[in-house]
């Protein structure tokens, strides 16, 4: 079974005209494509952690580590966790600011920010996290403001991602750096192959009976298929205007790490 | 198919691997015992150890977590190197001469064993591990038990068990060497350090030469 016989569109994964974009491998009205990835998200939120863990065998934590260790953060910087949903990379770099830095939990969705409050609360961590309901697209902040900005599994859901590319670089410091986590696309085709079947016939069905809610997790399978790969992630990159872009493939590129610098 | 294996092994995150694993265990065992150590003056504090046979380090940050009346503490482990307060860069090879009973100093003058950064933080960091005294085998072996990670069980003892013995070591040599020999003992790593703050502001320039010609772009001609 490969993504062919998913009906998947065969338009770039970019937005394909002036006012559709995709959800997962639907065509949509983008004015649409906020509302239903909200629907997802509100329904996930829950039970979003369990699944992560599930969904990936637990590598995406080590995904996450990978993005903490390339972030370069030190203490007194200022962060922004876009798309952070729970709070996963918050929670790390909360603690690595330290009391002088300042760490922003932003998310378009406020079950996912509610859920992830409640996270970082229990773990004790409240003293240097501020948290903001937001569209990556028009990011509420000044220009200059953040040192690090990171984007993990969200840039998918976005509706215009170039807009919110430009956005990113707009809050980021001269100097500061963009990280995206995002799926990608396998280096090997059988590892492709074999991802295919996982996503669409495993992991829908894991979706439906722990969450109760496989068609969330249908759309979540669909989307990363419809994400740039690498290389046109990296060429978005440097059209938003950032500079020394780079990308590492993680586990044989089912995951990329993106790295660019506002200068 | 050999190449796709070893891709896969390229990118199977060793690093991320070792470092939550300690995390998870250092933190375990410093729930249990964390009454009986004093934080205080390693809150926000960061050790890294460098070893020749890792090809990357391992930074150790002490993070205050809950505001209560006792001492809750929780250590990260990280590979990152933008921050730290205390660097020790040694081998495996060269923690089993320490065994041996070689003095820290000996193995410092010999270049075999650096310390770089406030020396106090290592001296604390090595109390904590005192305290602590982690059975690794045992506190592993429950965790990542099984066969696929038994190379790591290995590793990650041998690292752990090495750090714990240097940390006594340390303890016991650190008041002398900062008595005696810090002022003659010119260290590779000053050197080293010297060449990376060199680099550093090499990489500040380039950075501030990039923002002059973006800057200048935008100037009327
Ligand atoms: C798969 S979750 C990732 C959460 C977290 N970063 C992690 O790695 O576990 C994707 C998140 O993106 C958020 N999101 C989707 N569209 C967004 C947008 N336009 N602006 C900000 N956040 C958005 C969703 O609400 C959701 O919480």
């Amino acid at each position: 079974m490969s993504a062919s016989d998913h009906n998947k569109p065969t338009n770039s994964p970019q937005e394909s005209a002036e006012n559709t974009t995709h959800f997962g491998y639907q065509t949509i009205d983008k004015e649409d494509k906020v509302s239903m990835v909200a629907g997802v998200f509100h329904s996930v939120a829950k039970q979003y952690d369990i699944m992560n863990d599930l969904m990936s065998f637990g590598i995406h934590r080590l995904w996450k580590r990978f993005t903490i260790d390339a972030s370069g953060v030190r203490p007194g910087n200022k962060v922004l966790d876009l798309a952070g949903g729970t709070g996963d990379l918050t929670a790390k770099f909360s603690q690595l600011v330290g009391k002088s830095g300042q760490v922003v939990l932003a998310d378009i969705n406020s079950s996912m920010l509610n859920v992830g409050r409640d996270k970082l609360r229990d773990k004790g961590l409240v003293q240097n996290i501020d948290y903001i309901q937001a569209n990556a697209q028009y990011l509420p902040f000044e220009d200059n403001t953040f040192d690090i900005v990171t984007i993990a599994f969200g840039l998918r859901n976005v509706t215009d991602k170039d807009m919110a590319l430009r956005s990113i670089y707009r809050v980021l410091k001269p100097g500061g750096r963009l990280l995206v986590l995002e799926f990608s696309k396998p280096e090997h085709e059988l590892l492709n192959k074999a991802y295919d079947f996982y996503s669409f016939n495993i992991l829908p069905k894991m979706g439906e009976l722990v969450a109760k809610d496989g068609d969330s997790y249908k759309y979540l399978a669909e989307s990363i298929r419809m994400h740039p790969d690498q290389e046109t992630l990296k060429t978005m990159l440097d059209n938003a205007g950032f500079e020394q872009t780079s990308f590492k493939n993680l586990t044989g590129g089912v995951v990329a790490l993106h790295k660019g610098y506002k200068f | 198919m050999s190449s796709l294996f070893t891709q896969i092994a390229k990118q199977f995150m060793f690093s991320q691997t070792l470092t939550a694993g300690l995390e998870i265990i250092i933190n375990k065992v410093l729930t249990l015992k964390s009454a009986f150590f004093s934080f205080d003056k390693l809150a926000h504090k960061t050790l890294t150890i460098a070893l020749s046979e890792l090809d990357f380090p391992l930074s150790f940050t002490v993070v205050p977590t809950k505001e209560s009346r006792f001492n809750t503490m929780n250590v990260l482990v990280t590979s990152l190197t933008a921050h730290t307060d205390c660097t020790i860069t040694t081998s495996i090879k060269t923690l089993i001469e320490l065994q041996t009973q070689k003095k820290l100093t000996e193995l410092i003058k010999q270049d075999k064993l650096d310390v770089t950064g406030d020396i106090k933080v290592a001296q604390q960091f090595a109390s904590l591990a005192e305290t602590l005294n982690i059975d690794w085998q045992s506190e592993l072996a429950t965790h990542i038990g099984d066969i696929p990670t038994h190379k790591l069980t290995q590793l990650g003892k041998k690292v752990s068990d090495k750090f714990h013995f240097t940390a006594q070591q340390i303890k016991a040599d650190a008041s002398e060497y900062l008595v005696h020999e810090q002022r003659v003992v010119v260290t590779k790593s000053q050197i080293e350090l010297f060449n990376q703050a060199v680099a550093d502001i090499d990489a500040q320039t380039q950075t501030l030469e990039a923002r002059i010609a973006r800057l200048s772009e935008h100037l009327p001609q």
